[in-house]
């Protein structure tokens, strides 16, 4: 059979049926372990399923920060047939929910759950500097470290990244302030997030630079929380206690010598060649594989952990060409009842960084129709799109 | 600021872990030469370094000097120390410099006033002796 009919078998065959978070907070004395009991039960809870209807275990958490899936599965009491594990990054959510999603379609397992749990306060030490393991690689680590020059912590990439964007295309800091302040506009209506305070432009332009070209908010928050995320068929999503969410579309992560986690193709960091880069119907399966088109994305989500991000994944997905979306988030509109509303939760940004399944969960409470205040009207499809580029597209 | 006082203390910065990849790389620099691996079948050089050609697949690899001359591709402004060691550089630049022949190395600057970074700006390498063991390769402006 083709890849593209193989694609269309898998079409809407699965759904998410439950969903569950722990408080969000900083500074939470709980351990990971504790947080993800809470999202998990709180997820089983919300579907109308017991424990032992959990084969598949699909989990975005481990070393160096996080337990394992073996560990999750022995403390839960679970019976698990099936489990994938990508560390805690956020560039793996993507491949937990794709993984959860295959297993279910393919019979390796009934019900996978999806979880992951932070507690980045207590962990700091680990995100730059000298005990963050993994940005201390040979060549460096997996977002452009180079500790011996002192390229480190993540955000060093997506400012490397920012600072070419802003000499290519004329960007401005000024423009980038509009990402941190619609999503705290989101955050604003939703009572689970840390930062709700509004923020100004002027508050914005007085804060303090981290790594310049970046301020304090374009930083998401470190923060502590856990979300679960529970996949199952189609057919027995039916039977469960809420309207199921349909992934219809998915496309995985990209990677190779044009590819830089945190900036766009064709912008011209590590070794990426230098080209504008409008995306191809190649690079745009997951429209083609849900049979929806990108103009009936009624709200997109990204991982912001640096407000840059949001920026490049909305030019990765075509939402504008290439070097235009510093100009096109402006005037409202990716922020609530905008034309595009991105991380209708707050986001990394303001809500709280459960590196991108806090907005997963949010997707599907705005699919059932329950964000109260920041419901998105007349929501029947929202898109996970990240800055490397995979995807899942969902419908109710 | 113990790495200012008169009897330096020891270089307390992160120093590269050598690999069987990368090994050429700070022998060279340690001669104060610049050598990138170089694929013979396709006649480029390329980064980071590795076993086999990212272009054509062959191995037919060698280790050879550039020019030491490229441009900044891209820069940034450290205001945190999250390394100590770092904490009296604050802010430091790093830097991206796309070479002549292609490869785009991230790195350091030597004498190079803030004010005068820029995407395009001409630089060329320089070489900074931190230990008796390690150079590090940097960049400085270049005089056309």
């Amino acid at each position: 059979m083709p890849a593209r009919e193989r694609r269309a078998a898998l079409r809407d065959r699965t759904a998410i049926v439950g969903v569950g978070a722990s408080v969000f907070g900083r500074g939470l004395p709980q351990s990971q372990l504790q947080l993800g009991l809470r999202a998990f039960k709180a997820a089983l809870d919300d579907a109308g399923l017991r424990r032992e209807d959990v084969d598949g275990l699909a989990i975005n958490l481990g070393w160096p920060l996080g337990t394992d899936y073996d560990r999750v599965a022995e403390t839960f009491g679970l019976d698990i047939r099936y489990a994938n594990q990508t560390w805690t990054h956020g560039r793996f959510v993507t491949l937990a929910l794709q993984h959860a999603a295959l297993a279910v379609h393919a019979g390796l397992a009934e019900c996978v759950a999806c979880l992951t749990a932070c507690s980045f306060t207590q962990e700091k030490d680990l995100l730059g500097g000298p005990h963050d393991i993994e940005g201390m690689r040979e060549e460096g680590g997996t977002h452009g470290e180079n500790p011996v020059y002192g390229q480190t912590s993540p955000s060093g990439g997506a400012a490397l990244a920012f600072s070419r964007y802003m000499a290519r295309y004329g960007a401005t800091g000024d423009q980038l302030a509009a990402v941190p302040m619609a999503l705290r506009r989101h955050a604003a209506l939703n009572p689970a997030a840390i930062m709700r305070e509004p923020l100004t432009l002027e508050a914005y332009r007085a804060s303090r630079w981290v790594i310049q070209p970046l301020r304090i908010y374009d930083y998401c928050l470190v923060s502590d929380g856990a979300c679960c995320v529970l996949v199952t068929s189609v057919e027995r999503a039916r039977d469960l206690a809420q309207r199921p969410v349909l992934l219809s579309g998915m496309q995985g992560i990209r990677s190779g010598r044009g590819e830089f986690i945190f900036g766009p193709p064709g912008l011209g960091i590590n070794q990426q060649p230098e080209s504008a880069r409008t995306p191809l119907a190649a690079d745009l399966g997951v429209y083609e594989m849900a049979g929806i088109d990108r103009a009936a994305v009624d709200a997109f989500y990204t991982y912001d952990a640096f407000s840059p991000l949001v920026l490049f994944a909305l030019e990765r997905f075509g939402f504008c060409g290439p070097g235009e979306a510093a100009a096109w988030v402006q005037g409202g509109r990716i922020g609530p009842g905008g034309e595009l509303p991105v991380n209708t939760s707050g986001g990394l940004l303001s809500e709280a960084h459960v590196s991108g399944w806090n907005s997963i969960v949010e997707l599907v409470r705005q699919l059932r129709g329950a964000c109260g205040p920041r419901q998105v009207s007349d929501a029947h499809v929202m898109q996970w799109g990240t800055p490397w580029g995979d995807s899942v597209l969902f419908h109710n | 600021m113990a790495e200012h006082n008169a009897a330096p203390a020891a270089y307390a910065k992160p120093l590269p872990r050598i690999t069987p990849d990368n090994r050429p790389f700070w022998e060279a620099a340690r001669r104060h030469e610049l050598h990138l691996p170089h694929c013979a079948d396709c006649a480029r050089a390329f980064w980071p370094p590795g076993p086999v050609c990212p272009w054509c697949f062959e191995e037919n690899l060698s280790w050879r000097a550039l020019s030491g001359r490229g441009v900044i591709s891209s820069w940034v402004l450290f205001h945190r120390a999250w390394f100590p060691s770092f904490a009296g550089d604050i802010p430091y630049a790093v830097v991206q410099v796309e070479l002549e022949e292609g490869p785009r190395l991230t790195s350091g600057t030597l004498n190079l006033p803030h004010d005068r970074l820029a995407v395009g700006l001409p630089v060329e390498v320089a070489f900074d002796d931190v230990t008796p063991a390690i150079t590090l390769p940097k960049f400085r402006a270049r005089r056309n």
